[in-house]
């Protein structure tokens, strides 16, 4: 509901048509949502609604790459480092310290700064490329180091993460219950959404944009890139983390997979395939990519030829995405039937 | 959204017409990997439940109820396990589970049956921990865990080779830290010394970089608990770099078995094993199983072929004495029951969930597994160590 | 020091032989890759996928009776319309786009995925493993090695040496030189840019190819092998440095060595983190690599 003032403040704010669009589809996409939860709810089923509870999970890590390659230009292959290290925190804190949320949620947030800080310094001595090699290089390392990990479960990962229950003020969620987690993570995913629009829309993420424009010229502006490539790199470290973390409240598992490149790699096809820097896409392409492989997977073992084409042809044909694909369709309905500002 | 939802209507429908039907069948799911390293070890539990199945359902099946067995493939690896065994559960409404193979999988998956209110039985796992210090009120063992296949073996080896050096290499996961160790344990007792220990990730191509420390450690004895193709690919790298000249081979017990001792070949020859089953078995129930595995799968039975068969008869027997398949009653049922098996009469321990049965020292002599050693079950189960029930 | 002399033999000297063969197969692979980078300033992808499908038509070619030998030839002949191809319909796509490296990049990732599912559907999830063309061993010097592990050695150094020849000392390496010197000017000079192009990819695919022959036997087929192998072949790579020749070689004998006697004394499974931890100081310290790219050097 927040989501609705929110794009109205943005657009009133300037992006006109553009921004009411992305928005528009946000909140198609809240309303079907919960549509479906409802459904599903209804249905007794517990399967699917926990499917797409991790779809929306694994959307936060694609956001994050939307965070760094759409708005910076800066292609990470190993977010998943972070969504991993949010993942095996979240799962240790509540194993070994307390079944609590926000303890949980608070270790992921000073661990994935202080990682991101680190990272970031390093991978931000390169540029273009070479920034998607050392990431990818990173990522590589840790995923190693935490698979070699006895204290860690090792290849054989963390069991035992017990169900929680979340307070929330006024009420509590309890993981277990696969609909009203599944609307948790649905709200949780949203808000990050919407912070992350209001924040690319302040001067920070205007300078940001400029940067993927043309990063000599920056520094004539009185910024210096640097540092906004770091805030920028921890800001989306923070993102896949926190997501991470919620992970392992719906398996009560991790494992080292989560950190691998397969992972990364899947996020950044779910950007791609979605749209690059519409933030909305990656969660709208996590959605579909999941009912696709969910879908295909029933008549054949082979998802990966369909998602790869897919994949390939959003490359090639769709630089922009499906949403940017459909969006100046939608933007022409919406200046055309309402009026004119 | 729509498709997922279609998709959810589907799988709805599915379920509610197999409850519609009349003889309503007994669903086991099988979580087995029948793709990757461990494909030869899933392909033995899948022809053992199918052998039973067929047996029991041409007797009437389970109190009057066919039983239908439903496969996945498990691929080794943990994380795919809990997706797959999710989806049986809640999706194909399975009865009880089946048919892990890995230890990380069979672990994980415990505590998806926990969560789903449901029973797992594993009948390949090795690793203590499933019904020691991490054994849970909804999982059983059916088979022999490292502990027990240990007594058999350092018993052969103090006997054959008295204090000896022995090198341990085990595959990189729960179930060959556990096997590892639980050998070091047996075989030092007995006087033996350790030379040293290296893991390999499961499933590695070449385990050539791991002879350096073997080579360095200069042992007569090595200790292996690698299986599947791994042992193919380890036995016969040995062999090309000639180091299995004055070199003891012993392993767990699922190492060389009739499954892949065709691909091993010669470099197979002489090696040791305790294990809690042979196809030379000279009983009676292991001529008539060994003859109907044959006439069936052109093949031999090994370990995971007998003890999956055996499971089939073990839910068979709880079940019947329940009078049903809800899961409290069933555990109940299954806590000290006996059953009938290839191997003759096991019992289900009821404090740690583990069957208890006799175990033997096996040699691989001409290409076939010959029994040269014995230990009676009480002496070889140990202790109960589970304090979670 | 006979003492020595006798851990020399039998552990030390082993152990690195070892790694030399493992070092030769990656660079071989390496060199495809850095090839390919250093003129097309593409970083393919999908290399390891080209890897497994040499391997595989390999096993194709041995199912129809022929043996090792015929494989060795064939099987790179093979590989030259599928590079030939990619490059043309893939790879031209994006290439003129201002983010052609990031696209590449993308494109081959994507393509790589699909090749890996094919040889799947193709060939089965399983691991086949082919029989050692040469068998038995030999003690040199009191060091006893497989024979095929020594040919792997051997026969590897030559064909590295082979393709240094090729793009340093002959008039066709000149003109990819040329070209990736400065493309407009080779091209005034009537170097057939578009030609030198496709042909650089298709010859770096081929020796992917190449290397799925040779390493078979020692790791076995299985539609997912190019994704381990691909890790080492980019670290090399990258520590060399992108587009180096020279640089691929060294590297690649340095990161396997490192890795071969380090598992001597620690874990062999800690030397994978420790030769990727090279990797992330070198790309820190020296981003470009040890070496320049190819044309510049």
């Amino acid at each position: 509901m927040r989501d609705v003032m929110l794009s109205g403040r943005l657009a009133t704010r300037g992006g006109g048509a553009v921004r009411n669009a992305v928005h528009l589809l946000a909140l198609v996409f809240l309303l079907l949502a919960i549509a479906f939860g409802v459904i599903a709810w209804a249905a007794g089923d517990t399967f699917y609604l926990r499917l797409a509870t991790e779809a929306l999970i694994f959307a936060g890590l694609a956001m994050s790459v939307d965070i760094l390659l759409g708005y910076t230009g800066l292609l990470s292959l190993g977010q998943a480092l972070y969504f991993g290290l949010g993942a095996y925190t979240s799962a240790v804190v509540l194993r070994d310290i307390g079944p609590s949320f926000w303890l949980a949620m608070g270790m992921t947030l000073v661990l994935a700064t202080l990682a991101g800080t680190l990272g970031g310094f390093i991978a931000n001595r390169v540029k273009g490329v070479y920034f998607a090699l050392i990431t990818f290089g990173l990522a590589q390392v840790v995923a190693k180091v935490v698979y070699n990990t006895r204290e860690l479960g090792a290849s054989d990962g963390l069991i035992g993460v017990p169900e929680i229950t979340i307070p929330l003020g006024l009420f509590t969620v309890e993981a277990a219950n696969p609909a009203a987690f599944f609307l948790f993570v649905l709200a949780f995913v949203l808000l990050l959404y919407a912070g992350i629009a209001y924040l690319m829309d302040t001067p920070f993420g205007r300078t940001l944009t400029a940067i993927r424009a043309n990063d000599r010229r920056v520094p004539f502006l009185g910024s210096n890139p640097l540092v906004y490539r770091m805030l920028a790199y921890v800001l989306a470290a923070n993102v896949a983390a926190l997501t991470g973390a919620l992970y392992p409240m719906l398996r009560g598992f991790v494992s080292p997979e989560l950190m691998f490149f397969h992972t990364s790699g899947n996020a950044v096809i779910t950007v791609i395939v979605g749209g690059v820097g519409t933030l909305i896409g990656p969660i709208l392409g996590s959605v579909l990519l999941t009912a696709l492989r969910s879908v295909v997977g029933t008549w054949t073992e082979h998802h990966l030829i369909v998602i790869g084409v897919l994949f390939m042809l959003s490359v090639i044909l769709l630089p922009k995405g499906l949403i940017g694909a459909i969006r100046p369709w939608l933007q022409h309905r919406l200046t055309g039937s309402e009026t004119p500002r | 959204m729509t498709k997922k939802t279609s998709a959810l209507a589907a799988a709805l429908l599915l379920t509610s017409a197999g409850t519609a039907l009349a003889a309503d069948p007994i669903r086991i799911g099988v979580v087995t990997p029948l793709s990757g390293t461990y494909a030869p070890i899933g392909q033995q539990v899948r022809w053992g439940l199918e052998l039973a199945a067929k047996q029991v359902n041409d007797k009437g099946g389970i109190a009057g109820r066919p039983v239908e067995l439903l496969f996945e493939d498990e691929e080794a690896n943990p994380a795919v396990a809990v997706q797959k065994a999710e989806k049986l559960f809640q999706v194909a409404k399975v009865d009880f589970l089946t048919g892990t193979v890995n230890s990380g999988s069979t672990l994980a998956v415990g505590q998806v049956a926990e969560r789903n209110d449901r029973l797992l039985a594993t009948t390949v796992s090795f690793a203590d921990s499933i019904t020691t210090d991490k054994c849970s009120p909804n999982v059983f063992r059916v088979n022999a865990r490292a502990g027990q296949q240990s007594a058999a073996l350092a018993e052969w080896l103090n006997k054959e080779k008295p204090k000896s050096k022995v090198f341990f290499l085990g595959p990189d996961y729960e179930m060959g830290r556990s096997t590892v160790a639980a050998f070091k344990q047996a075989a030092t007792d007995k006087g033996a010394s350790d030379a040293g220990e290296v893991f390999a990730p499961l499933d590695s191509k070449d385990y050539t970089q791991y002879f350096g420390q073997l080579r360095a450690s200069r042992p007569a004895v090595i200790y292996t608990s690698v299986a599947g193709n791994d042992t193919v690919r380890l036995l016969t790298q040995l062999e090309e770099y000639g180091l299995l000249r004055n070199l003891t081979v012993v392993g767990a017990s699922g190492t060389v078995t009739s499954q892949n001792i065709g691909a091993i070949g010669k470099a197979a020859e002489g090696f040791v094993t305790g294990v809690g089953y042979s196809p030379e078995i000279g009983t009676p129930e292991n001529k008539a199983f060994v003859d109907a595995f044959r006439a069936a799968y052109k093949t031999d039975p090994d370990l995971y072929g007998a003890d999956s068969f055996g499971l089939i008869h073990f839910y068979k027997a709880a079940v019947e004495k329940a009078g049903t398949t809800a899961t409290a009653a069933l555990r109940d049922a299954m806590r000290g029951i006996q059953w009938q098996t290839p191997q003759g009469t096991k019992t289900m321990r009821g404090g740690d969930h583990q069957a208890v049965q006799e175990m033997y020292a096996v040699q691989v002599t001409d290409g076939k597994f010959r029994i040269v050693g014995t230990v009676p079950g009480e002496a070889a189960i140990g202790q109960d160590l589970c304090t979670k029930f | 020091m006979p003492e020595f002399l006798d851990y020399f033999q039998f552990v030390l000297a082993p152990q690195m032989l070892n790694g030399l063969s493992l070092g030769v197969a990656v660079i071989l692979m390496a060199l495809g890759l850095t090839i390919i980078f250093g003129l097309l300033d593409v970083i393919n992808m999908a290399h390891g996928e080209f890897y497994a499908i040499g391997a595989f038509l390999a096993l194709s070619v041995g199912a129809l009776g022929f043996d090792f030998w015929v494989m060795l030839a064939v099987v790179p002949l093979m590989m030259v319309p599928i590079g030939w191809l990619t490059e043309q319909v893939l790879i031209q796509r994006v290439f003129h786009s201002r983010e052609r490296h990031i696209l590449t990049l993308l494109l081959t990732f994507g393509f790589g995925m699909v090749l890996e599912d094919v040889l799947k559907l193709v060939y089965g999830p399983n691991t086949q493993k082919p029989p050692t063309p040469i068998g038995g061993g030999t003690e040199i010097l009191g060091i006893f090695l497989p024979n095929y592990r020594l040919f792997l050695i051997v026969f590897g150094a030559a064909l590295i040496l082979a393709v240094w020849l090729v793009v340093f000392r002959s008039r066709l390496g000149a003109m990819v030189r040329a070209a990736a010197w400065d493309k407009d000017m080779a091209s005034s000079l009537g170097v057939p840019v578009r030609l030198v192009y496709s042909g650089t990819f298709a010859f770096g695919v081929a020796l992917a190819g190449l290397s799925g022959v040779l390493l078979a036997p020692i790791y076995s087929v299985f539609p997912t092998m190019g994704r381990d192998f691909i890790l080492m072949a980019f670290t090399v790579v990258i520590v060399g440095g992108m587009g180096s020749i020279q640089g691929a070689v060294v590297a690649g004998v340095l990161l396997t060595q490192v890795q071969a006697i380090s598992s001597l004394y620690i874990s062999p499974v800690w030397s994978d983190p420790l030769v990727f931890g090279i990797m992330v100081m070198v790309l820190m310290v020296r981003p470009q690599g040890l070496f320049g790219k190819l044309g510049n050097a």
